[in-house]
């Protein structure tokens, strides 16, 4: 099996190299007998990439130890759920499953674009099929998954600990798809660039790709940040470290270019920009892998070091110096006729929000290498925490809310005064009075009082466009108001999912406003039979029971939660101990409600356990930055739910375009 | 098409470019002030030693080794007490673990560190690599407001790729 998924890798390898040739050859010459044999190549490589992902899991599952993959990352004690997600646990086979993802998208591609956009096609996918070759030689000859070990341990060294969680069987996968699926896009904005075929058909055959990949990336990141909050036992889910950065400004860049095609699609404006961001949002995928593999950065959780850096910094040097030349070289072709005319357009509002969103980027882009660059600059390393990262993007996150509530309201082009009193008057006396009972209540921050105004405002103006919605269509079919609503949001499911989506990211922000502003923290070490409290709770130590098994031992706590005097519950943290890692974890235990998350880790025993230190959170509004990740989540699916009106528009814009290189062939008489 | 007519493209209105620039000149400020504001040094316990008297009353993070010996933990007040001393060269690879012998720890220089009303870290032993935030105190000493573990080799970052 490890022989067959080695020669499986170089097979793919090889397949790789020639459907780039088959591809642009087929292309050039006009031979549909090539470009078919290259898409047939980019399948078959899918299928080689496949056994050996089977290959590596056959090999986990079965406890062969006789692969160093397997010996690192797995042992005979692991349940066999972490097994099979030992497959990410590691560095090689994390970089096979990339392949993997990489691969089975890039033939659903092909398929999608057997009879569609004949001309960008083959480059695209020739351009997919380069990305396919790094990786595929990486698994070659740099960091092999079936390389061997020998002497054979009878024991593997475990995954680590810290891994063994559900949320990280589902955490890397979904980041990593939404990074792999961004390669679909920029590929098919690099065939644009290539073919000089610059109108927005790249953006509508790859819309939604586009989406899926920041679907993946949103859940990816609320599910790294949900681990982090119940696994690492600190009582907060973000914490600007490198390797959270990475992951965090693909989807900044994402966000933007799924706004500013829209611009592009109704204005034919900003056509440079959108391809620059496809280009970013691609980049900053390897960008990530390079810091986190390469060491270059250190992060509390990243103390690995591989030699993966330099060759993932090769390649990300070459994707950048060759897709800026290509726009560059395609830059006069790219000016657009229209204009922006006036503030107060919608237009503006988006470009702002790009710029916002793009800064947001760079300034989580700049404190992650800031330590890098001061020390050869000047010689000495100078870190920045969570508190400029903070201090940044705090305002810029209130600049972009107040975006989010302004742009849909106000027109394409122009907006009146009197429209904009109109549209605004509600949602403004709504935002002002949340603003006020939040001061009224205690809240003194300025910063949490205008948040939670803001998003009260916001939240008015997308109440304001779904009455505006339902009421048009109750004039025009009488319907009752609930079937109105469902069928307002059907027909119009791109921008109704948005408005869906947008209340996601509210409910975020203010679950990130309340644990940012007013979490407390008590720190207590008591003795069996006493009790503390922390705001309106109380919690009393009952005592300790310990158990072991083959793969680990566990103490586990139990506390009697009070609140207001009455006992709510018992409650019980723990803390774990791996054997064969020799490496202790925490289990947190969470009393969560929508106003206050109760977070509670045991955090040292002394005295045979007579003795406990714990360490509790009291955190409110938590709970609605999960609610947002979720409602982000079903408001994407919204979007990207198939709809009979927008594949018609996608007929006739191909129609359209081929009628008009046919016109412009004819009118350039036989051209180059 | 009209590559003659207007040479940049620049179709955008100037106070459009105005909006844009305002924008970018305050992202710009605020990156730079908060740089000012919140960097710290990151250093290695030589590092330290070496600029000793400079670096007195400032915020610093250092990375270290626990020194066997030193620790000396107190869980009703939660008081720990260690103290660090460099990291071996070699240790930095992959390869780094807790099998290292403790080379000269003793000729090495090394700091104390009071870490107070926090709790033990989960991983915390002699030999260790820490990384410690707080302030160097007059006495030399460094007063800690967090001390974190790194984790052994076969850790993975959460994102990791």
């Amino acid at each position: 099996m490890p022989d067959l998924g080695k020669l499986c890798l170089l097979v793919a390898l090889i397949l790789a190299v020639y459907s780039i040739f088959a591809n642009v050859y087929g292309a050039r010459r006009g031979r549909g007998d090539f470009i078919l044999s290259g898409r047939h190549a980019l399948w078959a490589m899918c299928a080689m990439v496949t056994i050996a992902v089977i290959a590596l899991w056959n090999g986990l599952l079965r406890s062969d130890f006789t692969l160093e993959y397997v010996a690192s990352y797995s042992s005979t004690t692991l349940p066999t759920v972490y097994k099979f997600t030992s497959l990410w646990g590691g560095q090689q086979g994390s970089l096979l499953f990339w392949t993997w993802l990489l691969s089975i998208f890039t033939s659903i591609a092909a398929f999608q674009n057997r009879r569609r956009n004949p001309d960008t096609a083959p480059y695209a996918l020739a351009v997919m099929a380069g990305v396919a070759i790094f990786f595929l030689f990486m698994l070659n000859f740099i960091t092999r998954p079936f390389d061997l070990i020998s002497p054979v341990p009878i024991e593997g060294s475990d995954l680590n600990p810290l891994l063994q969680n559900y949320w990280m069987a589902i955490h890397p996968p979904s980041l990593y798809t939404g990074y792999v699926s961004s390669t679909i896009p920029f590929a098919f904005g690099a065939a644009a660039l290539i073919t000089a075929k610059l109108d927005d058909s790249w953006i509508r055959s790859t819309r939604r790709w586009a989406i899926f990949s920041w679907f993946f990336l949103t859940l990816g990141n609320m599910f790294g940040a949900r681990w982090a909050y119940e696994v690492l036992g600190w009582g907060g889910y973000w914490a600007w470290d490198p390797v959270e950065n990475a992951a965090f400004m693909p989807w900044l860049v994402m966000t933007a270019y799924l706004h500013s095609v829209m611009i592009q699609e109704r204005k034919d404006m900003l056509k440079v920009w959108n391809l620059a961001l496809i280009g970013l949002a691609f980049s900053l995928t390897l960008f990530g892998t390079f810091i986190t593999r390469s060491g270059v950065i250190s992060s509390v959780h990243s103390f690995t070091q591989s030699g993966l850096g330099p060759y993932f910094l090769a390649f990300l040097i070459a994707i950048v110096t060759c897709y800026t030349a290509l726009l560059i070289w395609r830059s006069p072709d790219l000016r657009s006729p229209a204009e922006f005319e006036s503030y107060l357009s919608r237009e503006a509002a988006f470009l702002f929000n790009n710029l916002v969103l793009v800064g947001i980027a760079f300034a989580v882009f700049w404190g992650t290498i800031f330590p890098v660059l001061s020390e050869w600059v000047r010689g000495v390393k100078i870190t920045v925490g969570p508190p400029f990262f903070n201090r940044v993007n705090g305002p810029l996150a209130l600049a972009l809310i107040f975006l989010m509530g302004v742009g849909p309201l106000i027109a394409w082009r122009r907006t009146t005064a009197d429209r904009l009193l109109r549209s605004f008057a509600a949602p403004v006396i709504l935002g002002v009075s949340a603003g006020l009972v939040a001061i009224l209540s205690g809240i003194h921050e300025w910063y949490a009082a205008t948040g939670f105004s803001l998003a009260a405002f916001v939240l008015g103006t997308i109440i304001v466009e779904f009455r505006r919605g339902v009421s048009a269509r109750r004039h025009m079919v009488s319907e009752p108001p609930a079937r109105a609503l469902v069928n307002l949001v059907a027909k119009n499911n791109r921008r109704y999912g948005g408005y869906i989506i947008h209340i996601g990211v509210l409910a975020a922000f203010v679950g990130i406003i309340g644990s940012s502003f007013f979490k407390v923290e008590v720190k207590k070490s008591v003795a069996i039979g006493e009790s503390f409290t922390i705001g309106s709770f109380s919690l009393k130590y009952l005592g300790l029971d310990q158990h072991e098994n083959a793969h680990l031992e566990q103490a586990t706590a139990r506390l009697a939660m009070m609140h207001d005097g009455r006992e709510v519950t018992v409650i019980n943290p723990a803390k774990l101990f791996y054997k064969r890692q020799q490496q202790p974890a925490t289990a947190v235990a969470i009393r969560s409600t929508p106003f206050a998350d109760l977070y509670v880790v045991l955090a040292g025993l002394d005295d045979n356990g007579n003795r406990a230190t714990f360490e509790v959170f009291l955190t409110p509004l938590v709970f609605w930055l999960w609610a947002g990740g979720l409602l982000m989540a079903m408001g994407t699916v919204v979007v990207m739910w198939p709809n009979v009106r927008e594949r018609a528009a996608i007929a006739v814009a191909i129609g359209r375009s081929r009628a008009e290189e046919y016109a412009g062939e004819a009118a350039s008489g036989g051209g180059r | 098409m009209d590559r003659g007519l207007s040479k940049l493209g620049r179709r955008i209105k100037p106070r459009f470019l105005i909006g844009s620039g305002l924008i970018v000149v305050a992202i710009a400020y605020l990156i730079i002030s908060s740089i000012r504001s919140t960097s710290e040094y990151y250093l290695t316990v030589p590092e330290v030693s070496a600029r000793a008297t400079e670096l007195r009353g400032q915020s610093l993070r250092i990375a270290g080794r626990v020194k066997p010996g030193t620790i000396a933990w107190d869980p009703s007040t939660l008081t720990l007490r260690f103290a660090i001393y460099p990291i071996p060269p070699a240790a930095n690879s992959t390869a780094a673990n807790d099998s290292i012998k403790p080379v000269a720890v003793d000729e090495a220089p090394s700091f104390s560190i009071v870490s107070q009303g926090e709790p033990k870290p989960d991983m915390f032993a002699p030999n260790r690599d820490v990384i410690v935030e707080g302030k160097l105190e007059p006495d030399g000493t460094i007063a800690a407001t967090q001390v974190m573990t790194s984790c052994p080799s076969k850790y993975r970052p959460a994102g990791a790729k």
